[in-house]
């Protein structure tokens, strides 16, 4: 009577231990492949991230660059007029630094292979100091250049180098450092950045785009005179197609 | 009569008492899900935005920026996509929890150096548009609120419509525990 009692007591334990170990398994295969896709959806995700955020590279030269009298520079092939592409751009503003260094090859391919004519309108849009100082300084030393090609290897130079937005950066000695290795070649560049030449005439030019273009901050990315979302400007991919389509 | 009705009101009231509160976790989950998944899905489809936005906040050096700006977006959904189906429910809400205790710290730290940016936590550059005010104390309040509920699923993990309840993993503690002794009993014997 006794030893049946205990044997069904074992028995009842026996699959209550059955139950909970099947239990603990289904809790680590459900583990296992809860981990095993969530790994699999993270790689997924980070790789078409990456993809999205990839720059292009500048594949082969450069379209013909050309410094304006107002202070614009234009990239586009001989010949093509459309679609314009216009960037508002602050040498001091870290997410033109950020534009540049993501969507500016884009921009570059998409003139040289005759797709677009692309017009900088470098401004300063700050009121503050440091930064005011700073970007007045990079705009106008970026004035003294008169080749288009050396400009936009100075431009490129001074994001490269743009300093953080609380101290005081782009100096004089600086600014014409850069512009030797850009290779700027302006026979009076020296001095028409320690003169600070260009800042009256930049700071006309930037009140003056800014109250015509309307522009709220920078980088504002302008096709066909529209403003384009940053989610396209910033997407290389997303900015190629948007530029392409326009010229269809 | 009257000591009877109130007996079982309190007994009633006593038994749907728990039901009550999993549904309280089931509603901070969508909420604290939902906030994640379009804050991440915002942000992933421009990762140089996000980046720029990190940056925006001035707290990280350059290399843990571009990380952040990358990660961050996935790390969202994903967290997002757990709290929504309830698997694995504390674990996830742990992980919101911490994200928006950091979402916190940089707000904050952000309003106290007198930055003027915008969050950038539903995508964008986190600079502010001419004109814009910064968004601080609202920021603030939304993330705390969120915090709240990630503490509340941390606390009170079991909740309905989770897979971790149709799988038999909440409140399976306890049974482990009771397995435990009983185990030991068994043994002796």
């Amino acid at each position: 009577m006794s030893k049946r009692t205990s044997e069904a007591a074992r028995a009842r334990i026996a699959a209550q231990r059955e139950t909970l170990r099947k239990q603990e398994q289904r809790k680590r295969v459900t583990m296992i492949v809860t981990i095993a896709v969530v790994v699999v959806i993270a790689v997924a995700f980070a790789v078409w991230s990456v993809r999205q955020g990839a720059s292009e590279k500048v594949a082969g030269g450069l379209a013909p660059v050309t410094v304006q009298e107002d202070g614009t520079v234009v990239m586009a092939k001989s010949g093509v007029t459309a679609p314009v592409v216009d960037v508002f751009e602050d040498f001091q503003c870290p997410a033109c630094k950020q534009f540049e260094e993501t969507s500016g090859s884009t921009l570059k391919n998409l003139a040289a292979e005759g797709k677009a004519k692309v017009v900088y309108h470098p401004i300063t849009i700050f009121g503050q100091e440091p930064t005011k100082g700073n970007s007045l300084r990079a705009a106008s030393a970026a004035r003294c250049v008169t080749d288009g090609q050396q400009w936009l290897a100075y431009h490129d130079k001074l994001y490269k180098n743009q300093p953080s937005e609380t101290v005081t950066g782009f100096t004089a000695d600086e600014l014409i450092k850069w512009g030797k290795e850009a290779g700027v070649t302006a026979p009076d560049f020296d001095n028409c950045v320690r003169e600070q030449r260009n800042v009256a005439a930049h700071q006309q030019f930037s009140e003056k785009t800014m109250s015509t273009q309307k522009l709220t901050g920078t980088p504002t990315i302008k096709l066909d005179g529209k403003d384009l979302d940053t989610s396209v400007a910033f997407v290389p991919n997303s900015l190629r197609e948007a530029v392409e389509s326009a010229g269809k | 009569m009257v000591q009877l009705a109130s007996g079982t009101s309190v007994s009633e009231r006593l038994q749907p008492a728990k039901p009550a509160l999993s549904w309280v976790t089931t509603a901070a989950r969508v909420v604290l899900a939902g906030v994640l998944i379009v804050a991440g899905a915002l942000k992933i489809g421009a990762p140089a935005l996000s980046v720029q936005a990190v940056r925006a906040y001035q707290l990280l050096p350059d290399s843990v920026a571009q990380v952040v700006g990358y990660g961050l977006p996935v790390l969202e959904i994903i967290t997002g996509l757990l709290l929504l189906v309830g698997l694995f429910t504390r674990a996830a809400a742990v992980v919101g929890g911490v994200l928006m205790v950091a979402f916190v710290i940089g707000i904050a730290s952000a309003w106290a150096r007198g930055l003027r940016i915008d969050c950038g936590c539903f995508g964008g550059d986190g600079t502010l548009a001419a004109g814009q005010d910064p968004n601080y104390f609202w920021e603030l309040l939304r993330d705390f609120g969120l915090l709240v509920c990630a503490a509340w699923i941390v606390v009170r993990p079991a909740s309905r419509f989770s897979l971790d309840s149709a799988l038999g993993f909440t409140g399976e503690r306890e049974t482990t525990d009771e397995d435990g002794s009983d185990e030991g009993e068994d043994d002796g014997a």
